[in-house]
């Protein structure tokens, strides 16, 4: 008799929290810093026809948007790297869920050079070794005699993450200058005829992309819709979108908007690439 | 005329140019100057860089567990209070990032009257084999309910069986462990002292002890659902250094040939974790323990054979499970019920079993997430023991715990 009082004021707390729990207003969204544009374009444009919701979009970089949706402070993560799997234990601990991933939009990282740079081709391995220090100077790739000025992002950006994981597979040169986002990236590059930087390819105005290629004897791509879709593009992502539980109400709608015409339409006019 | 206004045109010119040029030089020399000041700043500022990114790969987390208990009539009596506050846990974790792959973890416990390491060890990413990873020092024995942290465990404290079969959840050894990423698979194998219990620095005997567990995970998206499923097996021993006779399970007395002999311990688990989105997370979590455990006699070497056999060497045949239901409500509420069960004894019962009886344990909790850093937890545990001759009546044993726990 003890037993089923004791449940049963458990379950009344549980429904009387659950009540609460379900009245969602505002939908933030907070993460990578690669996808900010166009989850602030997202936001700007269902804001418009559906002026009831309203949507706050924050950068950080992916790993603040991952830390961020298992502390509970924001309801949408924007990642431009896959959670790990130490990201969806702690998911698991906390809410005993394996967290939603929903693939948004597609991306090439895009190897940025000055647009005065004679360089105009990198082979993975050669991005690799730039940003390990082991080709210093560009004249080793066939440029001009000056040392390799290296450009990237911070270590809470997806982009650093999957770059680190994907090319480079080893620590980063001390001689990277961090930069705050991608369009620092980009800015830093344009400036410096020496410089190389990384980044996604909407942010690529006034650089040059370098053509990557997998190895000396493949073909050399930049990022485009068609070497993309076709993963010609060596360096080609998922961006994503996670969530702790699968979506409802206003936050499945908001979804479903961004993964259908509209949405995608905006990736492309941002400068990334539709998932479908 | 004309000549003298034309020196005199050259003179002005050329004191205005050699004016202009000392107006030029010495700008020349402030410009050299803040170079050379800025190129200075730029040194101090990659100075400043290496040492702030050393400071980042220092990382310091850690959290205390204070909480009031009120136990039952019988732990009153035992206890002598009825009630009390009670610093549980109070860690520091110190954890260095020295390279890629390669980190060192530090985590002394703190609590009123308990200051003991916890942690101390390093793990190394073997070179060109990303996902496996060697652990060297003091670390958890490898097994789930040990291994899941205090801080964010949904019950106060680990099941019976955990306790009883890893006292103290650390061990000192080597432990090498396969996390894959493309095949959802966690292999862990440790070679350990055995036998550790937070006090002592070496090994107590030759022997090593063995572990291994092996975890799969499916995945199934579009319902919301994963399953975590695996296995472990323990081998080791103890060594029986003054007292050459044994206690079976089954109480019959043996002898071994001599003292100085090895016991078993031998024990094989089954795990199973299913995480399902169903209007908030929900996880149901369970494991299922069973074989041998020895106790060596610590009956002097120089007591009479009558001592000796009424101090055995003990071998327990023992079992022992739990299972865990764990329900979100909302992002800030938790409700946890947990069964288990746990018997030191299988082979025998009733009046027996002595003081080998067995526990079914339920317990009751509710948790509330105030915010990222702050929990608080009311828990209601109701442990059921086994009656016999020894044991008349269940003991009055339960126990009603309120704790908040300060995470950082």
């Amino acid at each position: 008799m003890k037993h089923i009082k004791i449940f049963s004021i458990m379950l009344i707390l549980a429904v009387m929290a659950s009540a609460t729990a379900f009245s969602q207003s505002k939908i933030t969204v907070k993460g990578s810093d690669t996808m900010v544009i166009l989850a602030q374009r997202w936001a700007e444009l269902y804001m418009k026809n559906n002026p009831q919701t309203t949507i706050q979009v924050t950068g950080g970089g992916s790993g603040v948007g991952i830390t961020a949706l298992i502390n509970g402070t924001t309801d949408i993560c924007n990642a431009s790297r896959p959670m790990k799997q130490t990201e969806i234990e702690k998911l698991k601990a906390r809410y005993n869920t394996l967290g939603v991933e929903i693939p948004c939009a597609k991306d090439g990282v895009t190897i940025f050079l000055n647009e005065a740079n004679k360089v105009t081709e990198l082979t993975l391995k050669q991005i690799s070794d730039i940003y390990t220090a082991k080709i210093r100077n560009w004249k080793e790739l066939g440029g001009v005699d000056a040392e390799i000025r290296l450009y990237g992002r911070e270590n809470s950006s997806g982009t650093y993450t999957y770059l680190h994981d994907e090319v480079v597979k080893a620590d980063y040169a001390s001689t990277v200058q961090s930069l705050p986002g991608t369009a620092a990236v980009v800015n830093a590059v344009k400036k410096d005829v020496n410089g190389i930087g990384y980044g996604g390819a909407a942010y690529a105005v006034g650089v040059k992309y370098a053509k990557v290629k997998k190895d000396e004897s493949s073909t050399g791509y930049v990022p485009s819709a068609e070497t993309i879709a076709n993963n010609q593009y060596p360096i080609t992502r998922y961006l994503y979108m996670y969530l702790r539980n699968r979506p409802t109400g206003e936050t499945k709608k908001y979804i479903d908007w961004i993964l259908g015409v509209e949405g995608q339409r905006v990736v492309t006019e941002i400068g990334y690439f539709p998932v479908k | 005329m004309k000549k003298l206004l034309a020196i005199g045109i050259f003179t002005v010119i050329s004191i205005y140019g050699y004016s202009q040029k000392q107006v030029i030089d010495s700008l020349k020399e402030v410009i050299g100057n803040h170079e050379g000041k800025l190129n200075a700043l730029d040194d101090r500022v990659l100075v400043n860089e290496g040492d702030l990114a050393k400071l980042n790969k220092i990382k310091v987390s850690g959290y205390i567990q204070a909480q009031w208990e009120s136990y039952g009539a019988d732990l009153e009596k035992t206890n002598g209070y009825s009630n009390t506050f009670y610093i549980r846990r109070a860690r520091i974790k110190f954890t260095y990032e020295a390279a890629d792959g390669v980190k060192f973890v530090l985590q002394p416990d703190f609590s009123t009257g308990n200051l003991a390491l916890k942690d101390a060890y390093t793990v190394v990413n073997l070179p060109k084999l990303k996902n496996l990873t060697l652990w060297v020092g003091q670390m958890n024995r490898p097994n789930y309910d040990v291994e899941y942290s205090s801080s964010s465990r949904e019950l106060l404290e680990r099941a019976r069986v955990t306790t009883t079969i890893y006292p103290g959840e650390r061990e000192i050894g080597a432990k090498l462990e396969y996390n894959g990423i493309k095949i959802p698979v966690l292999l862990q194998v440790m070679m350990m002292n055995g036998n550790f219990t937070g006090t002592q620095a070496k090994d107590v005997d030759s022997r090593k002890d063995v572990m291994a567990r092996f975890v799969y995970s499916v995945k199934l998206p579009a319902a919301g659902v994963g399953i975590d499923f695996g296995a472990n097996h323990y081998f080791g021993s103890n060594l029986a250094k003054t007292n050459k006779y044994v206690k079976n399970s089954d109480g019959t007395l043996d002898s071994l040939n001599n003292a100085w002999r090895y016991l078993d311990k031998h024990w094989t688990g089954g795990e199973i974790r299913i995480y399902a989105d169903v209007l908030g997370g929900m996880s149901i979590k369970g494991e299922y323990v069973a074989g041998i455990n020895s106790v060596a006699s610590t009956v002097a070497s120089t007591a009479t054979m009558a001592q000796k056999k009424a101090s055995p060497n003990l071998y327990n045949n023992f079992a022992g499970c739990y299972i865990t239901l764990v329900k979100n409500i909302g992002a800030k509420n938790q409700a946890v019920v947990r069964y288990d069960y746990y018997d030191p004894n299988t082979k025998l019962s009733g009046d027996a079993a002595g003081n080998a009886i067995y526990y079914k344990t339920w317990a009751f909790a509710w948790q509330y997430y105030l915010n990222d850093n702050i929990r608080l937890t009311a828990q209601y545990t109701m442990p059921k023991n086994e009656t016999n001759a020894s044991n008349p009546s269940d003991i009055k044993d339960n126990l009603f715990t309120i704790r908040v726990q300060a995470k950082f």
